[in-house]
């Protein structure tokens, strides 16, 4: 595992590192060339000491303000430098022997972690990212002293995935605090990690994790392979690099899940899936991601299974109103009158007798109506949030039917719509059939039922060629697989789950537990 | 690259050709009903239109909520495009719930006209022909009905109920009178309709204000065709013969006289009659077998239900009060119009061919003298939530 970050951190850092500027030995060359690089930014703090009997020795310590724990720098370096050596035998050692650097790191720097730099690259990327640099005069060679320390975001409840019962965690920005996260809900020494630095000037920390036995190599293979080719200038969220390796360049559906839950990532992991944590997001993201995987909850297991499965069939009947309510309505008042009850399409065409727009614009008016308003809910400050849905639910909801502009029935399609939508538990997967939603819209006006069968067709010959990683992207569905069906539109009991899902581990016994008994099962 | 921006370009195209066939509903005439008469030089149609201003839930401006078009043509597709000179909107009958026939068009025939309501792909199969008993269509379409808001919905609900529910009655829907007509050995039969009080007042919305609408509209009588001519009309009593007889009784209740003085009301629960064709001495013969399952619904005279001998003997009082009514509608049917509505010919086709191979061609002959043997056997259930009449109480 060394062995592939060592190749990627050189892979990263191929620009630079052809010809490493190696450290003066003069202290002060040292200090403003450092000084001219970094532009003379004001947060980084270099402060120039004298140790050794007489202070004969000339030294500095350099770190960036805010990202470095100045407390911790003063109480345990400078204190042991300045004052606890003094009048020590140790301080009559250091002038007199012959490797100061040792003598110092082996006996007077009292932190845990340090390590030797000798070169300009590695002191800036550590520098930057908040450790500490300790230089001596006289001596091409220097100290990180790991001394990071910023303020940060501590683990607070995931709000776009929120559950009624479950752990409350969420992810934070900080690295670290994730995979430390994971590791507290999985603790099997089979659960590897591999770090990689990615973006030439972001230099964002990336962790690969998975369990070694489950995944399966050659996803894994293949994901290695997608992020040894990126190569940007920043990495600033999960986004970047779900868009940099996912599999095909322009399809409506996410091929790379993303969840801001421990919990959800554990389980995908257990499975045999294999999660990315960038530095900086809540957001983890995860793979291979199918299209069932969008459907599926973390509270699906936390519940009774009944509910859970009954919810489960109910996600997927909404993500079909949610694409094809407003469509289906179009056709059916446009081309496909004598599907409608009499006494409906007499109801309807009452309402829609004051209307002045053929029924494609009024649901395309409606439409576009309430996708202003969700974006507007969404960036604008939360103090004027009341006034839009005045605004908003008035305005459309109200007015435009009482003024005859929108008919009732209208105004009920794109609510349901709209509401079923809001049910999926992912996010992406929302987006996706909200923008089909037009294509349907635009095919339900030119052709009727006849253009959504057209539609549909289309769609789902496209998510059938699509794939995450290798996988078919509708498996178990298409291929179907009998055997794993019992986590698709149903969400069996635990105990009936002993396999992983097959077309994602190899390694399929999950368990080996059957049916619960009760004691009066085993007494017979 | 270039191959699928042209395949993009190309599918474009498609949309070109959208839309040419769409329809607002607010461009539609929902036409619930369509009355036929005949006139001087074709057809006269009477198309009821639904208003749908006046159904919305703001109530409207309080105006009728039905409106009736009419056009003369030659044949009925003339006649149905000249409405379009005198409503505004396109006339849709996909929706159409009743079909009306004037009693005089009915007797000059109505296959002409049902050729092209059944070719009309927008028109489905699933609305009641009725003919309009001593009056036009038009008569008939020109009358507001109470308690439902159209008098299409009125209409069609009265006779589904009553489909259902009584015996005397029966619907006939486009596709089972074609069926009728086109089977071998079988003669269509068609609901009447008719106009009771004041015919002209009933168009007036003003006919609803009174608790008794001065003029109404409800079904009576059952309208027997040869071929596609109306040739006479069935009474009550007969329609429950040929109800009972086709089987299609499904709920009713029937009074059947005690021994000595008053009425039992019998409510039939499960009615089933089956035919079957015998060749007697190589002449057709037919059997009716007839299971009926009652309840007992009213007495009304002093009999002893707890005892058997008392169920058995209502029990045969009622299967000679069926026979009796199903020798009259039979013996009426073959005297007085010589049609085999029954479809008795069609029994003999489907269980006997060989038979029916030979008298085919003098069916018109053999049906009138045709014998026809009726079973009937009544089983009575239960008696109710009391037993005895408490009538019987009182008296003493």
């Amino acid at each position: 595992m060394t062995s592939i970050t060592k190749k990627t951190g050189a892979s990263n850092d191929t620009s630079s590192s052809n010809e490493k500027i190696s450290l003066k030995t003069n202290l002060q060359d040292n200090l403003q060339y450092i000084k001219n690089t970094l532009g003379e930014s004001s947060d980084i703090i270099t402060r120039e000491i004298r140790i050794g009997q007489e202070g004969t020795i000339k030294a500095g310590i350099i770190y960036t303000d805010g990202l470095s724990d100045a407390t911790s720098l003063q109480n345990f370096i400078l204190e042991t430098l300045m004052l606890d050596l003094k009048e020590t035998q140790l301080e009559e050692n250091l002038t007199t022997t012959t490797d100061l650097m040792d003598t110092l790191k082996d006996f007077a720097m009292t932190v845990g972690e340090i390590k030797d730099v000798t070169n300009y690259d590695d002191l800036f990327t550590s520098l930057i990212s908040g450790d500490a640099i300790f230089l001596v005069d006289g001596y091409s060679k220097g100290f990180i002293i790991g001394n990071k320390r910023w303020a940060e975001r501590g683990v607070t409840e995931p709000t776009a995935q929120t559950v009624v019962r479950g752990p409350r965690e969420g992810f934070s920005e900080n690295l670290r605090i994730n995979t430390a996260l994971i590791r507290r809900i999985i603790k099997d020494p089979n659960l590897w990690m591999e770090s990689r630095v990615i973006g030439r000037r972001s230099k964002t920390n990336i962790a690969i994790m998975y369990i070694k036995d489950v995944a399966d190599d050659a996803v894994l293979e293949e994901l290695r392979t997608r992020l040894d080719r990126i190569d940007i200038d920043g990495i600033l969220e999960s986004g970047y690099i779900e868009e940099l390796i996912q599999d095909s360049k322009y399809s409506l559906f996410p091929t790379v899940y993303n969840t801001e839950r421990p919990d959800s990532t554990a389980a995908s992991l257990l499975e045999g899936r294999i999660a990315i944590l960038i530095d900086g997001t809540p957001f983890v993201l995860v793979i291979p991601a199918l299209f069932t995987h969008f459907f599926q909850s973390t509270e699906d297991y936390y519940q009774r299974t009944e509910i859970a499965s009954l919810i489960r069939l109910l996600r997927f009947v909404s993500f079909g109103i949610a694409m094809l309510a407003p469509s289906l309505y179009i056709a059916a008042i446009t081309f496909h009158h004598e599907m409608l009850p009499p006494a409906l399409l007499i109801s309807l065409a009452a309402q829609r007798e004051s209307v002045p727009f053929p029924a494609f614009i009024e649901v395309m008016i409606m439409e576009i109506a309430f996708e202003i308003l969700r974006e507007a809910g969404l960036r604008m400050p939360r103090a004027i949030g009341s006034a839009m849905s005045i605004v908003g639910g008035f305005v459309i909801g109200t007015a435009a039917v009482e003024a005859g502009i929108i008919s009732a029935a209208m105004v009920i399609v794109v609510s349901i719509t709209a509401i079923a939508s809001f049910i999926s538990p992912t996010y992406d997967l929302s987006i996706a059939g909200r923008m089909m939603r037009f294509v349907f819209i635009a095919l339900a006006a030119t052709f009727g039922l006849y253009g959504v069968t057209i539609g549909l067709i289309a769609l789902v010959l496209h998510l059938c060629s699509l794939s995450s990683f290798g996988v078919s992207y509708m498996a178990p569905l298409s291929p179907f697989i009998a055997s794993d069906q019992k986590d698709v539109f149903i969400r069996a009991p635990i105990w009936k789950m002993i396999k992983r899902p097959s077309f994602i581990s190899k390694n399929s016994i999950r368990q080996q537990y059957e049916a619960p008994k009760s004691s009066k099962d085993t007494q017979e | 690259m270039i191959n699928k921006k042209i395949l993009l370009l190309l599918s474009l195209i498609f949309l070109l050709s959208g839309c040419w066939d769409k329809r607002e509903l607010n461009e539609l005439a929902i036409t619930m009903a369509l009355g036929i008469d005949q006139s001087d030089d074709g057809y006269k149609v009477s198309a009821q239109v639904v208003v749908p201003s006046e159904l919305s839930s703001k109530g409207g401006a309080g105006h009728s909520q039905i409106v009736l078009f009419q056009a003369t043509g030659k044949t009925l597709d003339d006649a149905l495009r000249k409405l379009t000179k005198e409503s505004p909107r396109l006339i849709y009958p996909g929706h159409l719930q009743m079909l009306v026939f004037g009693e005089s068009l009915a007797k000059e025939g109505i296959g002409k006209a049902l050729d092209f309501i059944s070719r009309n792909w927008e028109v489905r199969a699933d609305f009641y022909l009725v003919v309009a008993k001593d009056s036009t269509a038009e008569e008939i379409l020109n009358v507001q009905t109470p308690l439902e808001n159209m008098p299409s919905n009125s209409m069609f609900n009265t006779l589904q109920k009553a489909t259902v529910n009584n015996s005397t009655t029966t619907g006939i829907k486009l596709v089972d009178f074609i069926g009728d007509l086109e089977r071998k050995g079988n003669e269509p039969v068609l609901t009447g309709i008719i106009i009771t009080g004041d015919k002209k007042s009933g168009s007036n919305k003003q006919n609803l204000d009174s608790i008794s609408p001065s003029a109404r509209i409800k079904y009576d009588g059952l309208a027997i065709f040869k071929e596609d001519k109306l040739i006479g009309w069935l009474d009550e009593y007969d329609t429950r013969g040929y109800n009972g007889i086709t089987n299609q009784v499904k709920r009713a209740v029937s009074t059947v006289a005690c021994p000595e003085e008053g009425e039992v009301n019998l409510e039939i629960q499960n009615y089933q009659a089956k035919l079957k064709s015998k060749t007697v001495n190589s002449s057709p013969k037919l059997e009716i077998k007839i299971e009926v399952t009652a309840n007992v619904g009213a007495v009304e005279c002093f009999i002893d239900l707890r005892k058997e001998e008392t169920i058995t003997e209502l029990e045969k009082t009622f299967e000679n009060q069926i026979k009796e009514n199903i020798h009259h509608t039979i013996k009426t049917v073959q005297n007085d119009f010589n049609s085999d509505v029954f479809g008795f010919g069609a029994t003999i086709y489907q269980q006997d061919p060989k038979e029916w191979k030979k008298i085919q061609d003098n069916w018109e002959e053999e049906f009138p003298n045709l014998k026809v043997n009726v079973d009937v056997n009544v089983k009575i259930e239960h008696v109710g939530a009391i037993d005895n009449s408490f009538l019987q109480n009182m008296k003493d």
